[in-house]
């Protein structure tokens, strides 16, 4: 493949995954996506992708972050700066770190997941039959599966990120309760209305396009079983590079 | 879905699902009204006005600090009609007891981190800031300060350099100083230094020599007059001196006056005798006879007196009283 076919084809596939997405949203808003046949595959996803995984994915995050604010604070402290150091923690662990890697961590997972299910419907012909038997596959299948993705990202971020605010707190004053007002201070600093809501907004375009992306790169497939594991890989990186361009974007529009 | 045969959904999948979608939206929910309970949205506020010729450094959010404590948070900065920035402050009204109509407010720009606006009140017995309260703030920047402090180090600099440069004030006056300890360790020494030339020098020195012979024939001079002091001295108030010669007379001079009053009390007696018996003359004109002769003995013997202290007195006219 020369390389400006496969520039071409790169663009072509981001294209196919916008399409998709809007007809997604199409689909989503339509009053006949909510059946309770939708509900019960939305609630299968939201159970694999999200309950499943939440106290594996809790621990590793509150672990990780326990690392990463014990060496901020020690470091603050360090250079006589520890008046900062809480905010720097939740600047950049709680409102970029722990949405993005949990995005990541779904995008793996579920992410992985579904664009191989999608690649092999398209491939088992599953798809045309739905469609010859009249039966859109975005309200039956698809939809689910992106709401799904998106209250799954949401409900590990809100909870890891609550749990890492706790690990913050412990860290940083340790047990004892006379750091709640400064405390308190550093959120009221940090969590304006408008982060509040860029931060839930960000967590919700994550868990969006962790299904919305691998689904578009499962129907590139063809009925060719060799068409497979390449929409797995193309998907796979362009939901990564997706969610990285999102992840820029949003710090972008809030320091720069 | 593939996966369901390798791992079964459980039967209670809608409770477990509801659960954390319930958590979800309970964690969430909890945070926001705990992320607007840390912003005072729930909290009685008082608005504080401060006026600052530049908002430089002030952000939304920043803390009022009063001694070192967070207790306003600054709300919005706004540019006034006159030019000036205003930065409006939220104050919890449980807090606003720290600020009163004394209170000074600062607004400080470090080398590190961003501004800070402080609250300070000398009297906590002042009357208390009223709410809507406009102030004037004072302004103190590191980073504006720079410029000037080195703009005022130049010029020292400069000055420093025009001093020590060849020709310059300090060099002439290094010479001067140069010049003057040449002469502190010349022949005359500091008074070579003093007077400038030698032959003033010279002068001065057998000035001070003459004062010194002065000083010795004085010297002489007043010893004499010391050992002339001594003898007068001697003389006067010494043994056998006038003083004592004067104490002696006066001494006699009282047992005189005593015979005298003796002599006197008889010739009362004699007197109060004769009146009384006038007729015995014969007796009377014998007593009268012995008595004059009596009295005539004690007014020679005072007249005598008189003048023997007359002779010795030293400060009479007429004295006698002859100095060595």
């Amino acid at each position: 493949m020369s390389t400006p076919r496969a520039t071409l084809a790169w663009f072509r596939a981001w294209g196919r995954a916008g399409r998709f997405a809007f007809a997604a949203a199409a689909a989503a808003l339509s009053f006949s996506a909510y059946t309770a046949r939708t509900r019960a595959v939305a609630m299968k996803q939201v159970y694999f992708g999200a309950w499943q995984i939440l106290p594996g994915f809790t621990l590793f995050a509150a672990l990780l972050s326990l690392v990463v604010i014990q060496i901020t604070i020690t470091l603050a402290r360090g250079y006589g700066l520890a008046q900062f150091a809480l905010e720097l923690v939740f600047r950049a662990v709680v409102m970029e770190l722990v949405p993005f890697l949990t995005a990541l961590y779904v995008a793996l997972r579920s992410g992985a997941a579904i664009v191989t299910e999608v690649a092999l419907m398209q491939m088992s012909g599953e798809l045309d039959e739905l469609r010859a038997s009249h039966i859109d596959p975005y309200e039956r299948e698809f939809v689910p599966r992106i709401a799904a993705s998106a209250i799954s990202v949401f409900a590990l971020t809100i909870v890891s990120s609550s749990v890492v605010m706790v690990i913050a707190y412990l860290v940083t004053y340790g047990a004892s309760p006379w750091g709640f007002a400064e405390y308190t201070r550093t959120v009221a600093r940090v969590f304006g209305p408008g982060a509040l809501a860029g931060f839930m907004f960000k967590g919700f375009v994550f868990g969006v396009i962790v299904a919305v992306i691998p689904i578009a790169a499962g129907l590139d497939a063809t009925r060719n079983e060799k068409s497979v594991p390449v929409a797995v890989m193309g998907g796979m990186v362009r939901l990564f590079v997706a969610l990285a361009l999102i992840e820029l974007i949003a710090l972008a529009v809030k320091y720069v | 879905m593939e996966r369901e045969g390798f791992t079964p959904v459980p039967k209670n999948l809608q409770f477990r699902v509801g659960l954390l979608l319930g958590l979800t939206i309970m964690v969430a929910a909890v945070f926001v009204i705990y992320a607007l309970y840390a912003r005072g949205v729930f909290e009685a506020t008082q608005r504080l006005t401060l006026v600052a010729d530049n908002a430089e450094g002030v952000s939304l959010g920043m803390d009022l600090t009063f001694s070192g404590f967070p207790i306003g948070r600054v709300q919005r900065i706004a540019l006034g009609e006159d030019g000036r920035a205003r930065i409006l402050i939220d104050i919890p009204r449980k807090d606003a007891k720290w600020l009163r109509n004394s209170s000074i407010f600062t607004l400080e720009r470090g080398i590190v981190g961003g501004a800070r606006i402080r609250a300070f009140t000398g009297n906590l017995q002042d009357s208390p800031l009223p709410d809507d309260a406009v102030r004037e703030v004072l302004r103190g920047d590191t980073q504006e300060e720079i410029p000037r402090m080195v703009a005022t180090l130049r010029s020292v600099l400069e000055n420093v350099e025009q001093m020590t440069g060849s020709g310059g004030s300090l060099q002439a006056s290094l010479a001067n100083v140069r010049t003057l300890t040449e002469r502190l360790g010349g022949r005359h020494g500091a008074l070579g230094a003093v007077l400038g030339n030698e032959d003033d020098a010279k002068k001065v020195i057998a000035a001070i020599d003459r004062a010194n012979a002065l000083l010795a024939s004085l010297g002489g001079v007043s010893r004499r007059i010391d050992n002339v002091v001594g003898k007068a001295d001697q003389r006067i108030l010494g043994e056998g001196g006038v003083v004592e010669g004067t104490q002696r007379a006066v001494n006699q001079a009282n047992s005189i006056l005593n015979e005298l009053r003796e002599s006197l009390k008889r010739v009362d007696k004699i007197l109060a005798d004769a009146q009384a018996v006038s007729g015995n003359a014969k007796a009377a004109t014998t007593n009268l006879a012995a008595l004059r002769a009596e009295v005539d003995a004690s007014v020679r013997k005072v007249s005598g007196l008189i003048d023997e202290i007359n002779r010795k007195w030293p400060f009479q006219r007429e004295s006698e009283i002859r100095l060595p």
